[in-house]
């Protein structure tokens, strides 16, 4: 199978779709395309907080009626499998999780994930009661499937396999500028 | 008003309406009361990281919430304090049983309830400490001003003198 979908290219197809909603970004090179591919007050970057990506898009997602996008990776959420499991408890409809699925640890060396060896992330979503979720490997499918689930009631989680390209820039750090550029865009 | 009943009132002062937490006896009689109210959302997260990470995803988007743990969960949650609430600046009181003191039955839990506030001083949290209700209003009023005043978590170690102790 020749994997063909690369992060930077799917990330900009996700930006043209999301309109204002909040995207949360998995640390490292997914936050660092994210800001590359369209800056914007309602991107939130993070920059440590391992696993806990989708996670914050849960608690953003129950508390506001917006679309919430989560763009999380294999290993991200590897580390907090639970979080799949509180995400189908409390199921709300208007999170959309996706999952960049390089198969690897892609910053700390290439060394092979789990989903390399057979596990399932959406098959993991569908038993922890997330009944929406795809698997996608090219940006048409991706187009496809993201759209929908901007429209039609969620939680849904769209693995979508990924070919690892080489870095971008690390973007800017600025931690406490990302939460307060989201937050105020909320409170005024 | 009782310690349970001072807490909720505080956290509805301070119109912090999303509460996570990892489930613990002791603090059962605080997030019964919480789950009982509608005023309130209570998420129940499988882990306490996770748990820091709901309520800052929450406090985000302008709600403001908290998080209620046992200190045994509170050393699984250090990462998310250190590389998340610390650095985004985000006030999320944390509600911890402190276990590990007088009336502790089980070693297990006696190391890391003694190192839970020494790792609050390294981190540069503020905490404090609940051993009766006397004042009790008056501090957890004062706790949750300087959390938001400060944009940092505040930590609330509630002890077995408080709450009773777990019920073994």
């Amino acid at each position: 199978m020749g994997v063909r979908l690369l992060r930077f290219e799917a990330t900009k197809l996700i930006l043209r779709h999301a309109g204002n909603s909040p995207i949360v970004g998995n640390l490292g090179p997914t936050s660092d395309e994210l800001r590359h591919a369209g800056h914007r007050d309602r991107n939130f970057y993070t920059y440590g907080s391992m696993g806990l990506c989708s996670s914050i898009a849960l608690g953003m997602a129950l508390s506001t009626t917006e679309r919430i996008i989560s763009l999380d990776g294999d290993g991200s959420l590897l580390m907090n499998l639970g979080g799949i499991a509180t995400i189908g408890r409390e199921a709300p409809k208007n999170l959309v999780v996706v999952v960049w699925d390089n198969e690897q640890w892609g910053q700390t060396g290439h060394q092979a994930s789990h989903t390399a060896q057979g596990t399932d992330l959406a098959q993991v979503a569908q038993s922890c009661g997330i009944r929406r979720t795809a698997m996608v490997d090219n940006l048409e499918e991706l187009e496809s499937i993201f759209r929908t689930a901007l429209d039609e009631d969620g939680p849904w989680l769209i693995v979508a396999k990924i070919q690892e390209a080489e870095y971008m820039p690390v973007a800017p750090i600025e931690p406490e500028l990302t939460l307060y550029r989201m937050r105020n865009s909320f409170t005024g | 008003m009782n310690w349970a009943e001072t807490i909720v009132k505080a956290l509805k002062d301070w119109n912090t309406s999303m509460i996570v937490y990892v489930p613990d006896i002791s603090i059962h009689q605080v997030t019964s009361l919480i789950e009982a109210d509608p005023f309130f959302h209570l998420v129940s997260a499988t882990r306490e990281e996770e748990a820091i990470g709901i309520a800052a995803g929450a406090y985000a988007v302008g709600r403001n919430s908290a998080v209620f743990m046992q200190s045994s969960g509170f050393g699984n949650c250090v990462n998310a304090l250190a590389s998340l609430c610390i650095p985004c600046r985000t006030p999320i009181p944390l509600f911890i049983n402190l276990r590990g003191g007088v009336g502790e039955f089980n070693i297990a839990q006696v190391a890391m309830g003694r190192t839970t506030r020494p790792i609050l001083d390294l981190l540069g949290l503020v905490h404090f400490t609940l051993e009766d209700e006397h004042k009790m209003d008056l501090l957890m009023d004062g706790a949750l001003k300087l959390c938001h005043a400060g944009r940092q978590p505040v930590a609330i170690c509630m002890t077995q003198l408080l709450h009773g102790g777990k019920i073994a």
